[in-house]
């Protein structure tokens, strides 16, 4: 099998993705090589449409690759499993269920004793400031909220590794701050493995301990960068914006992606040119 | 406890005193009954006025002491208890064939795809349009009145069951797998409960359909229920019978769609916030 090291948790290989459409295949994504390491925080940036969520929904199993495997723990990734847990971007929480029988899905699935999963389902419930809120359905809560309902229901299902798919974009900014710090602080607590996908460099930069950056369609990862961690714990936005070191790899990043965006306006100004005089 | 009644204001959050509260909402069930009252007024003017002889027309009063001697009799009871024992074990008979009829039909793109013109083309052929060619096949039978019915009441249910099934968002089932949840699981706690909001909606409006070929089909087979109390008073010129009969049937629907389909259809889309307004 495999010969990938003990600490790398998610192996992508030679994972490449067309879409079938009614005017044939379409190259979701170029060749895509990555390794994720246990316990690792990655975010991953680049412009719309660059195959982004394409390879998030190979690594969770929604998806066949046209071409590659994924691995996770050395095992070939064939569906989705309880282990890779994802966020997404919309909604996923299930509006008929109250947000104490949301979080508890997962433990229910897996045949957690009752009194077990409630005590689980309350611990996560404190620790996500939803106490007083267990038996609200999501519509009545906020969007911060909901978000935060289903950041813990992916949580309680206890999965090695957390795929998040622009899991904070719907929500308004300053709630956007305090979940970031939050998740920072969870996720440096349950040392997950993350693979976190966002619009944002700022977030990236903020969250991650290594930012991918993609081109545009089809998306390769054209660069790697580590972002060093100051302490164990999290990362607070305050000392964030106050650190220089911080401030400048962002500002790089913040290069690398407007260079693809413009790259990519470029090309569909040419094309658009090229359509009109044709 | 038993001591609700010592705090008074609990209950009521427009910090209305609870007499005026009683009061305010028995205005507003009068005022439903006022379009009613008004039929009743013009209908004894009409009466009063035209001095019809009473094989055409006769009055309010009239219709009201004679369904009263039906009533006393037991007769009205037993037409009553027909037409009602029909509609709801066609109910129950159509939600065991229409859901899981409407959820296989639905969990599969081709299969709605290909269904759904044909579906709507059944609704097109009412059930009342069966009714020779079910008559020839069952003759003047319950089993007759039973599948026409059941037909009328079922084409809604798979139709909604089908459009209730397609409009669950896939994410849900995604998110669901992703928490280790099998395919079984997957339609017991995404599908069934989404669609179950408008598989309400296919079983309201089947009712109403079903509740109106119910009367028709009864018209026809003449054995039992109101169908055959109007229809049968006809042939004896009894207009007492006919529109006593008639406002029995618009009250009884009244009944089960109000107290019965509706709260039940409110319960579960109003709670789960589905109903966009």
């Amino acid at each position: 099998m495999t010969t990938a090291n003990s600490a790398s948790k998610i192996v992508v290989s030679g994972f490449r993705h067309f879409f079938d459409t009614e005017d044939g295949p379409v190259q979701a994504t170029g060749e895509i090589d990555l390794t994720i390491r246990a316990g690792e925080f990655v975010t991953l940036v680049g412009p719309s449409g660059c195959g982004k969520t394409t390879l998030l929904k190979a690594i969770a199993g929604f998806i066949r690759p046209t071409e590659g495997t994924i691995y996770c723990d050395g095992k070939p990734v064939s569906g989705p499993a309880r282990e890779r847990g994802v966020v997404f971007q919309e909604l996923a929480i299930l509006p008929w269920r109250t947000v104490r029988r949301n979080i508890g899905h997962g433990l229910e699935i897996a045949g957690i004793p009752k009194a077990e999963r409630e005590q689980k389902v309350a611990r996560l419930i404190d620790l996500i400031g939803l106490r007083g809120f267990e038996h609200r359905y999501p519509h009545e809560l906020s969007g911060g909220m909901r978000q935060r309902v289903a950041v813990a229901r992916t949580w309680a299902a206890d999965p090695d590794v957390i795929l998040m798919d622009e899991p904070f974009a719907a929500v308004d900014a300053m709630t956007r701050l305090t979940l970031q710090e939050e998740l920072g602080r969870l996720c440096a607590a349950t040392r997950k493995t993350v693979f976190f996908i966002t619009h944002s460099v700022e977030e990236a930069v903020f969250l991650g301990d290594r930012v991918l950056v993609m081109t545009r369609r089809p998306g390769i990862i054209k660069a790697r960068i580590e972002v060093p961690r100051r302490s164990l714990g999290g990362r607070d936005w305050e000392t964030f914006t106050a650190d220089p070191e911080m401030q400048n790899i962002a500002e790089q990043v913040l290069r690398l992606v407007r260079a693809e965006r413009g790259a990519a306006e470029a090309e569909e100004k040419r094309e658009a040119g090229a359509a009109a005089s044709s | 406890m038993s001591t609700a009644s010592a705090r008074p204001h609990a209950g009521s959050p427009s910090g209305l005193r609870p007499g005026l509260l009683v009061a305010s909402r028995w205005l507003g069930n009068v005022k439903i009954l006022i379009p009613f009252a008004a039929l009743v007024v013009i209908w004894s003017a009409i009466q009063a006025v035209g001095h019809f002889p009473e094989r055409v027309l006769v009055s309010p009063s009239r219709v009201w002491d004679t369904m009263l001697l039906l009533f006393s009799h037991g007769i009205l009871v037993e037409y009553i208890r027909t037409s009602i024992a029909m509609i709801f074990v066609a109910t129950a008979i159509s939600l065991a064939i229409g859901v899981p009829l409407g959820f296989l039909v639905g969990s599969n793109r081709y299969a709605a795809r290909a269904l759904e013109t044909f579906l709507r083309y059944l609704q097109g052929i009412s059930g009342i349009a069966w009714l020779p060619l079910v008559v020839i096949w069952f003759g003047f039978t319950h089993l007759t009145t039973l599948a026409i019915v059941i037909y009328t009441l079922a084409v809604p249910i798979i139709f909604n069951t089908m459009t209730g099934v397609r409009a669950v968002p896939e994410l849900y089932a995604l998110g669901l797998r992703s928490l280790g949840a099998g395919r079984l699981r997957v339609i017991r706690d995404v599908y069934l409960p989404g669609a179950l909001p408008s598989i309400m909606v296919g079983l309201r409006l089947g009712m109403g359909y079903g509740w109106r070929a119910l009367i028709a089909a009864e018209m026809l087979v003449r054995q039992g229920g109101l169908g055959d109390l109007i229809f049968g008073a006809r042939t004896s010129g009894q207009i007492d019978r006919i529109i006593g009969g008639m406002i029995v049937i618009g009250a009884l629907y009244i009944i089960i769609d109000r107290l019965l389909v509706q709260p039940l259809e409110n319960l579960t889309i109003a709670r789960w916030g589905l109903l966009r307004k």
